[in-house]
């Protein structure tokens, strides 16, 4: 693997269970991870277990409600807590599947990952070789997200498997996981028209 | 997909619901253009098989909000066609209308002791039950439609037609065709004569019963043209020459340039009570018509018609006494004796003159052409009776119901020599009756021979081939005795219930019947098919005759081809 084919860091694990996990990383590492991108957090046991971002969070504080009330704010004071606080952005993760012993499987891992294990942005090659396998069914835990903006979620991780899969001459791979969605949400009209309706805009784009 | 890819039994859906009753629902898997109303299906399901017929094919979408709106406006071209393909369908309704055990498959550890206790190919049985969910259905291919139909022998499985989708052949078997009545039906002009013809030529090329065709319009037994295309069409007589017997009506009747093998006059002797009163209606006869004729009879027995015939209307003498009383060669001096209302007498007679002119009604024929037809059939020859110039209404109604009286009492006397071991088993007979509403009709029925034949002849080896454009109009006891009904084109909604009576799954049949195409669809139902079929009939041109009688070879010349046809080849 070349270094930049690498996996990118991008944070290290506050709290996790079987079906979500969260990760933290400083403001100034922000510019890496976005919604829809696929994330994997390696074990102690050298499995892998893989998510995608669903959500970041940036947490306030008194001091933050302090300088937000305040009349004006000096930018040294804006830099300085944004920089240095100690209060993590919050990286919100689902987890759609794992490796063990090298073999990917889209269903959810044994066990979550542990605090402090190492968040990874996956790089593209990791991106199409997992979202290839098992006929795309990793997109059904999306489906499972509540009071989220799944339809958005969708069009943002598509756009950039879709970018990832097209980069290695793969264009079959976005028709597919159009189907597959539409396999897995014509039983509920109002939400995979929205879906459809984003992904109509974004190829429009 | 297109048509050509649909191979031997391609997959079209499989089934989703439904059942004996409502009719099977499959959910189509290709283009609803590739199947069409009418279409054979086969359906297996474990061991066995179901034979079903599509009665409708129905739009349908998983939520009515995918069909209600246009996806390719809302969504990209490509999104919107994935959307289609997984949320709008096409339904199909199947009719199943037989099964038939077939067994584990042939590789299979089960099927060699399943083959032990079924030595024979079980046949199939009306549909009892139904297939699983799931169950593939397929397009019946060439080898289901022989196992339902039959396969073509050139004898008494006789190819009708083929399916409409795949050319697939569907035969007929004559033998059981002829075992009850049946009926050819369809609008002027749906071809149903040429299918008439088909079926005559297919009846006597397998010569298992003899015909006796009424060809009222002279269009059976010689050759002609056909009104609709002026090619020439074969009379029966061109091409069986040997065992049709052309006989024509009346002395001196020509047929073109063909000659009747011999004339049928009738005797008066012949004609009885019965005849006449069959003909009420349109002699326009009264009440009292029938107590005037029993006293004739009674009194002149089998001469009746002839001394009628001979009385005077009106003619008077003076008496003794100067006044006028009726002459004793009058028909009012008769009536007076014979205790009958004169002035009822004198109008039946008025009424008979119709009769009594008729020129094929003689007192002393040349020969006896009514026992010649009866000798032809019982011969194992085939008559086609053709009624040259009198082809009105009057002359068909009673020469047919003459005939038809003294078939009658021939077969009926042959079949009892028979069961009491006296004589051979009689040779079952079909008589072909057109425009068979004048002969069935409701008030006609029960004065005709005709019904008594299409109800109770059938044992006694007579049955009738009814062909007719207006089945509403035959008097609906007959029709439901129907076994075997061929039917074209129909518009008149009373007429396809007409065809329809008495059967079982009308309302799938009904609108199978109603779009058949106007020419050369028909749809064959009842008792004498295994199940029901559209198809597309066979055509009636020079490739039926080279199929049919074979080693012909195909016609090089003008002169080569008239002389096919059996005509005689008038261009030099």
């Amino acid at each position: 693997m070349s270094e930049t084919q690498k996996s990118i860091p991008i944070g290290k694990l506050l709290r996790a269970e079987n079906s979500n996990f969260v990760a933290g990383c400083r403001v100034r590492e922000l510019d890496t991870p976005a919604l829809g991108a696929l994330v994997k957090v390696k074990l102690e046991d050298q499995s892998e277990i893989y998510g995608l971002i669903t959500n970041i969070l940036i947490n306030d504080d008194s001091l933050v409600r302090q300088l937000v009330s305040g009349v004006s704010i000096p930018t040294e004071y804006t830099a300085d807590n944004r920089y240095n606080r100690n209060l993590p952005v919050e990286i919100h993760v689902l987890t759609v599947g794992y490796a063990q012993n090298g073999s990917i499987s889209h269903r959810l891992p044994p066990r979550p990952p542990l605090s402090l294990d190492e968040l990874h942005l996956c790089n593209p090659d990791e991106l199409c070789h997992f979202t290839s396998l098992n006929d795309q069914s990793y997109l059904r835990h999306i489906l499972r997200l509540l009071d989220q903006p799944v339809e958005e979620l969708l069009a943002a991780h598509l756009r950039q498997a879709k970018s990832a899969h097209e980069s290695a001459d793969d264009s079959a791979w976005y028709e597919q996981a159009c189907q597959k969605m539409i396999t897995l949400l014509r039983d509920d009209y109002p939400r995979l028209t929205t879906v459809l309706d984003v992904l109509t805009d974004l190829e429009r784009e | 997909m297109e048509n050509q890819t649909l191979t031997q039994n391609t997959t079209i859906g499989y089934v989703i619901g439904g059942g004996l009753e409502a009719n099977l629902e499959v959910r189509l898997t290709v283009p609803p253009q590739e199947v069409q109303e009418g279409a054979f299906v086969v359906i297996d399901s474990n061991n066995w098989r179901f034979y079903g017929l599509v009665t409708d094919l129905r739009l349908t979408a998983i939520d009515e909000h995918y069909a209600n709106q246009l996806n390719s406006q809302r969504f990209a071209p490509h999104l919107a066609d994935y959307l289609n393909e997984q949320t709008l369908f096409t339904n199909l309704a199947v009719m199943p209308v037989l099964m038939k055990e077939k067994g584990p498959d042939l590789a299979s550890p089960d099927y060699s002791a399943w083959r032990r206790e079924h030595t024979e190919d079980p046949s199939p049985m009306p549909v009892k039950t139904i297939p699983n969910h799931h169950a593939a259905v397929k397009l019946a291919d060439r080898a289901d439609i022989a196992d339902i139909f039959g396969e073509e022998n050139n004898k008494e499985i006789f190819r009708v037609g083929s399916t409409r989708e795949q050319d697939h052949p569907v035969c007929l078997n004559l033998d059981k065709f002829v075992q009850r009545s049946s009926g050819i039906f369809g609008t002027t002009g749906s071809g149903k004569s040429f299918l008439a013809r088909m079926i005559l030529a297919g009846l006597i090329h397998a010569d298992h019963a003899s015909t006796l065709i009424f060809d009222m319009h002279n269009e059976y037994g010689i050759d002609s043209t056909s009104s609709d295309t002026g090619d020439a069409v074969v009379g029966l007589k061109g091409k069986f020459s040997n065992k049709v017997r052309l006989v024509g009506l009346g002395a001196g009747t020509k047929f073109g340039n063909q000659q009747p093998d011999y004339t049928l006059e009738v005797s008066h002797s012949d004609i009885t009570v019965e005849d006449v009163l069959q003909l009420t209606q349109i002699l326009n006869l009264k009440e009292t018509t029938a107590t005037t004729l029993d006293k004739l009879e009674s009194e002149f027995h089998e001469s009746w018609f002839t001394r009628f015939m001979q009385m005077n209307v009106g003619t008077v003498v003076e008496n003794e006494d100067g006044k006028t009383e009726p002459a004793p060669d009058s028909v009012a001096f008769w009536a007076r004796q014979a205790g009958i209302h004169p002035g009822a007498a004198e109008a039946l007679r008025s009424k008979l003159n119709r009769l009594f002119n008729r020129p094929y009604l003689t007192d002393a024929p040349a020969s006896s052409g009514l026992n010649a037809i009866i000798t032809s059939l019982q011969d194992k020859r085939h008559v086609v009776l053709s009624f040259g110039k009198y082809d009105n209404e009057l002359d068909y109604l009673l020469v047919t119901n003459l005939i038809t009286r003294k078939i009658r009492d021939t077969w009926e006397r042959s079949t009892e020599d028979f069961h009491s071991g006296n004589g051979q088993e009689p040779r079952p007979l079909v008589v072909v009756v057109e425009e068979a509403h004048k002969l069935l009709n409701r008030e006609m029925a029960s004065q005709t021979i005709f019904s008594t034949i299409a109800r109770e002849m059938r044992k006694y080896y007579v049955t009738l081939l009814i062909i007719d454009q207006r089945p509403s109009q035959i008097y609906d006891e007959v029709m439901s005795q129907l076994g075997t009904r061929i039917s074209g084109s129909l518009g008149d909604e009373n007429d396809i219930n007409a065809v329809l009576s008495g059967l079982p799954g009308r309302g799938g049949l009904r609108g199978m019947l109603a779009k058949l195409q106007p020419k050369e669809e028909v749809l064959m139902l009842g008792w004498g098919v295994p199940m029901p079929i559209p198809i597309r009939s066979r055509r009636y041109d020079l490739q039926f005759w080279v199929d049919l009688l074979g080693n012909e070879r195909r016609p090089q010349s003008t002169k080569e081809f008239n002389s096919f046809l059996g005509m005689d080849d008038d261009s030099d």
